[in-house]
């Protein structure tokens, strides 16, 4: 009897607090925007990432939903064209009026987003590592920061390989161009000489790499050590390993770091010639945790293909979405402001082990990994940091090391500590 | 007494027992594994050494074994009591060995053993220790693996073992190898200054990067400052400030060589003169002087006199200190005709290297000649002799890699399906060249803008047919293995086997179009009808058919440039339209109608754009802007291309 009664006590608890809060946020169902290129140069890398959101939102739904709702995935195709993003971002929030949008992977791509989702106060959760430099207020940056991979892979080169002479290649646009900008000045700081630092940009879908994989090998003939770091994006790395391994260059001879290159990247790829290469990132497949083993296996069922590889911006995802799913229960409402407010200070597990938190820089602390290579196109996991608080402005380049980000008590993304005033609250940068 | 002969008892005990502890400690691989635990299971580059140190003296015959293992990633650790094993996959389980005797040790599911794996840096010590092990091995792939690690790391310690193991060698080619070594070592580190000179003057006759490496770095040099040049110093030159580096980097350098005093800036003269204000005045000058340069330089001497300050150094100062110093460069190595010969070896290499380094550009330019005159040589049919402007010969160059890939997933063998491809993508794309040429373009000869656009929507259509029947992802073109590696004529020049084969196939392809429009009835047919269809038709040609097989080689010849093209690059839904705009500069700048035209095109572009890459390597996007531009300009001068068409042929 008193059971019974504790019983529909409790479910009518339940049913007001659910009565609450469907009606704290009327307009169910909470609409999720996912603007991700799934035709055009990029479309390599981000289809992957709608299917993980979509994935992220079934599971989501199928554990009841938030606040009561069901989540909706509104998709965009941007077609790897930057300015498109900008009016396709426009047009999930003004016209489909979503929640939040998860979506980008260049860096010129992010940067055309920035403008509308500012003056329209949006949320966009961006999943993929960049060169920094930037802290919007609406965006919240769930990739690596430069001191989260190009740093600590830079010093695995310095302190682990004992590397003397770098080469930086990369594609020609704004994430490789920043990246080496900074990493040139930090190895400077190292006390890597000038001419010590080879730099070389290509464009999107460069295929003709022989003479630049000649130059990178000449680059040994003072005797010192040669490594390369490579912000080569897209499909155009296929080419750069495949000329890497007809000039007979193997990891032991000259390593190449790779931003860029994950497990998806290498699927397209013969990687027999390109066992003991690196790449630098947040997130490996073949971390060892029951949270990740159960990530695999859900994607695996979702995308029905056991073959289908899992990467680091999946994980940025995976972290992001629960976060902000957690971050919206903890508003009880899925309007902006609020939500940004309860984002600082989430904490969700990482796949690969440890907590990852959102710190008020709209940056997360994460642990950097370094994997080599497999044949079968995974990784080895050499090296993991501690968890690395993001920095969105780097200590290593003079005009940005004065500058924080703090949107909780500054509130301001771009505050010069020198003055001690905040420079400019938008992001244009 | 007991308690006396007890402690006795325990004292003998201890001195019986303390030098075998000490030697199980010490020799034992066990024994060292777990004295260094944590070293073996997360070893570092720069830690590593005292591990390896105490291996390599423990003498151990199971050491070489380990460290090769440890090295191969073979070696595990038991979480439970962290000892070390080798371990191998069996089922669902690892079969572990035991590290000394080799016995087997049991069973462990993969969650209670953890993989030690050493990354390059360590792996590449963990070769160095080896070497002395492997230099005589039966096995000619560790004796290989060795020298590649004296190669990497070359050191004075290794020329004993080196040598020892040269009277033993069989392979020829191992034992060129370690000659070769043999010298680089000798010259670097030989005993005697004569044997080193002699040693250096044998290797001006290479050119290898590692030969260069072990010359300059006799040549490494110091920066060094002095009010005199050092008595028997080996200097390599000297410095003039204001020429060879300039007067403020040579005054830094006095500064740290603590020769001179560093300048001081305004703001440090400000600072001092803030600290020594005294009643409202500093150095006896009264603080309203203070606003002048003037009076601010008084207050400074008052002071540097009463000695509260250094004195300011003036700029007369500063040109007396670097006129009474001299500046050099010193190489590390003091002997100077070692470093003599060094430079006369290292001056010969550079000129063979320049040489190497010209020839090598030759075949770059060559080989990219050849891939654009591939892309090209269907266009140039399609477009230069029908004068048809095709937006989708990009794609059917697409299709022909497609096919490639397609036949890849059916026939397993690289060889043979490549050969089953290259006829297959022929088929498919001439016979999508006829459909488009009768769907499509037949109804619009004489009209190019709408052509233009009619192509150009096509082609956009077979992309997005491409992504939804492909996927967006790249898909592998995997060439046979006999395609792999590169014809590597020195460490200098060379050029991967997959571009002599495109190489190849150019030539055989202009041949094979050459031959069908100069000597077949059909190219008659060809040239008749493009140069006059009304004429050609009324001596029984039937144009139709002849413009349709004109169309539908050139988009079969596109065909195989895409096997070609995906063989050494990527395919992907794209790859086409990478190639389009190459191929109609080639075709434009040859000279419209003409297949000498294309290929001299070709050679042009090709050798401009790595010219152009050549000359500015850092930014090989501005090499493609460059060469758009000169392309702009040389259409400006020769508006028909380079093989322009005379006479009736021209058709205007």
């Amino acid at each position: 009897m008193i059971k019974a009664m504790k019983f529909s006590t409790v479910a009518a608890l339940a049913m007001i607090s659910a009565g609450a809060v469907s009606a704290q946020s009327a307009d169910c169902p909470i609409k999720v925007g996912v603007l991700h290129s799934l035709s055009g140069t990029m479309a390599i890398s981000e289809t992957t990432l709608k299917d993980t959101m979509l994935m992220l939102i079934e599971k989501q739904n199928a554990a009841g939903g938030l606040l009561g709702c069901q989540l909706e995935a509104v998709v965009k195709d941007p077609a790897s064209d930057w300015p498109l993003f900008a009016e396709k971002a426009r047009e999930l929030i003004s016209n489909d009026e979503v929640d939040v949008i998860f979506g980008s992977w260049t860096s010129a791509s992010r940067k055309a987003v920035l403008p509308v989702i500012e003056e329209l106060n949006a949320l966009y959760f961006y999943p993929v590592q960049y060169e920094g430099e930037e802290s919007s207020k609406n965006v919240f940056y769930t990739g690596a920061a430069p001191n989260q991979q190009a740093i600590p892979a830079t010093d695995y080169f310095l302190d682990e390989l004992g590397v003397e002479k770098f080469a930086l290649l990369g594609t020609d646009y704004v994430y490789p161009r920043t990246t080496n900008r900074i990493l040139e000045a930090y190895l400077k700081d190292k006390g890597i000489a000038e001419e010590d630092i080879f730099i070389n940009y290509t464009p999107f879908g460069h295929s003709d790499w022989s003479t630049i994989v000649s130059d990178v090998v000449a680059l040994g003939a003072d005797g010192k050590q040669v490594g390369v770091i490579s912000t080569i994006n897209g499909d155009a790395n296929i080419g750069f390993y495949k000329e890497l391994a007809a000039q007979g260059v193997s990891a032991d001879d000259i390593p190449v770091v790779a931003f860029s290159v994950g497990e998806e990247e290498l699927s397209g790829l013969d990687t027999s010639n390109l066992v003991g290469h690196l790449a630098a990132w947040n997130y490996f497949m073949t971390a060892d945790t029951p949270e990740n083993a159960e990530f695999i296996k859900e994607w695996h069922a979702f995308i029905g293909d056991e073959a289908r590889v899992t990467n680091d911006p999946m994980e940025a995802h995976y972290i992001g979405f629960n976060m902000w799913v957690n971050a919206v229960t903890a508003a009880e409402t899925t309007d902006v402001d609020a939500v940004r407010e309860a984002m600082w200070g989430q904490e969700y597990p990482n796949l690969t082990g440890g907590t990852a938190v959102m710190g008020v820089n709209h940056h997360l602390s994460k642990p950097v990994l370094i994997g080599e290579i497999r044949a079968d196109g995974q990784f080895d996991i050499i090296s993991e940091t501690d968890p690395v608080p993001g920095d969105a402005w780097t200590d290593f380049l003079p005009d940005s090391a004065v500058l924080k980000s703090d949107w909780k008590d500054l509130e301001c993304g771009m505050y010069n500590t020198e003055t001690e005033s905040c420079v400019q609250i938008q992001s244009n940068y | 007494m007991p308690r006396a002969l007890l402690s006795a008892l325990a004292l003998l005990l201890c001195l019986t027992l303390a030098p075998l502890a000490a030697v199980a400690q010490d020799t034992g691989l066990k024994a060292i594994l777990q004295q260094y635990a944590d070293e073996v299971a997360k070893p570092g580059r720069q830690t590593v050494d005292t591990l390896i140190e105490a291996l390599v003296t423990s003498g151990d015959p199971a050491v070489p074994a380990f460290l090769q293992n440890w090295a191969d990633r073979e070696v595990y650790q038991r979480t439970s009591d962290g000892q070390f094993f080798y371990a191998k996959k069996d089922g669902g389980d690892y079969a572990l060995t035991d590290i000394v005797t080799g016995d087997p040790a049991g069973t462990a599911p993969g969650a209670e053993i953890d993989q030690i794996r050493p990354n390059g840096g360590v792996r590449r010590v963990i070769g160095t220790a080896l070497v002395q092990f492997q230099l005589s091995d039966p096995n000619i792939n560790n004796r290989i693996a060795a020298l590649d690690a004296i190669a990497r790391s070359p050191s004075a310690d290794q020329i004993e073992p080196l040598r020892a193991s040269i009277e033993t060698e069989e392979d020829p080619g191992v034992l060129a190898r370690k000659k070769r070594l043999d010298g680089m070592l000798t010259a670097s580190f030989g005993a005697t200054p004569e044997v080193r000179i002699a040693a250096i003057e044998a290797l001006s006759s290479e050119l290898s990067v590692d030969v260069r490496a072990v010359l300059n770095q006799i040549l490494t040099t110091r920066s060094g400052v002095a009010e005199t040049l050092p008595e028997g110093a080996n200097i390599a030159r000297e410095l003039t400030p204001g020429k060879e580096l300039t007067e403020t980097e040579a005054y830094a350098r006095l500064v740290s060589a603590e020769l001179a005093q560093p300048v001081q800036s305004r703001e440090q003269i400000k600072a001092a003169l803030t600290a020594n204000l005294v009643d409202g005045a500093v150095g006896g000058v009264p603080l309203g002087q203070l606003v002048s340069e003037a009076g601010r330089d008084r207050a400074y001497a008052a002071l540097a006199a009463e000695g509260l300050v250094p004195a300011r150094v003036t700029e007369d100062d500063r040109a007396a200190a670097l006129a009474s110093h001299v500046f050099y460069e010193e190489y590390t190595e003091p002997d100077a005709a070692i470093t003599g010969a060094a430079e006369a070896a290292l001056g010969s290499v550079r000129t063979r290297v320049g040489l190497w380094q010209a020839v090598d550009f030759g075949l770059d330019s060559l080989s990219l000649a050849s891939i654009y005159f591939l892309a090209a040589i269907g266009l140039a049919i399609t477009f230069g002799v029908m004068g048809v402007i095709n937006m989708a010969h990009g794609e059917f160059i697409m299709m022909g890699a497609y096919t490639g890939y397609v036949v890849q997933q059916i026939i397993p063998d690289y060889t043979l399906s490549l050969i089953v491809a290259l006829p297959l993508a022929f088929a498919i794309t001439f016979a999508a060249g006829v459909a488009m040429e009768r769907l499509v373009i037949r109804w619009l000869y004489h009209r190019p803008l709408e052509t233009l656009l009619a192509t150009f929507g096509i082609s956009i259509a077979l992309q997005q047919l491409a992504k939804n029947i492909f996927g967006t992802q790249a898909r592998p073109l995997t060439s046979p293995h006999w395609l792999d590696g590169a014809w590597i004529i020195n460490d200098v020049a060379g050029i991967a086997n997959i571009r002599i084969a495109i190489f190849v196939l150019a030539l055989v392809f202009l041949c094979l179009i050459l031959f069908i429009l100069n000597k077949t009835r059909i190219g008659l047919e060809v040239r008749a009808v493009t140069q006059n269809p009304g004429m050609a038709a009324s001596m029984g040609i039937n144009p139709d058919k002849i413009n349709m097989l004109t169309f539908g080689l050139g988009s079969g010849i596109a065909g195989i440039a895409g096997i070609a093209i995906g063989l050494y690059a990527q395919v992907t839904s794209e790859m086409g339209a990478n190639y389009i705009v190459q191929s109609f500069m080639t075709v434009v700048v040859g000279g419209v109608g003409n297949v000498w035209g294309t290929l001299a095109g070709a050679a042009l572009i090709g050798i401009l754009q790595k010219g152009i890459e050549w000359m500015n390597p850092s930014n090989t996007l501005a090499a493609q802007t460059y060469m758009i531009l000169f392309i702009i300009l040389f259409i400006q001068f020769r508006p028909k291309g380079i093989v322009a068409l005379k006479g009736r042929a021209a058709g205007d």
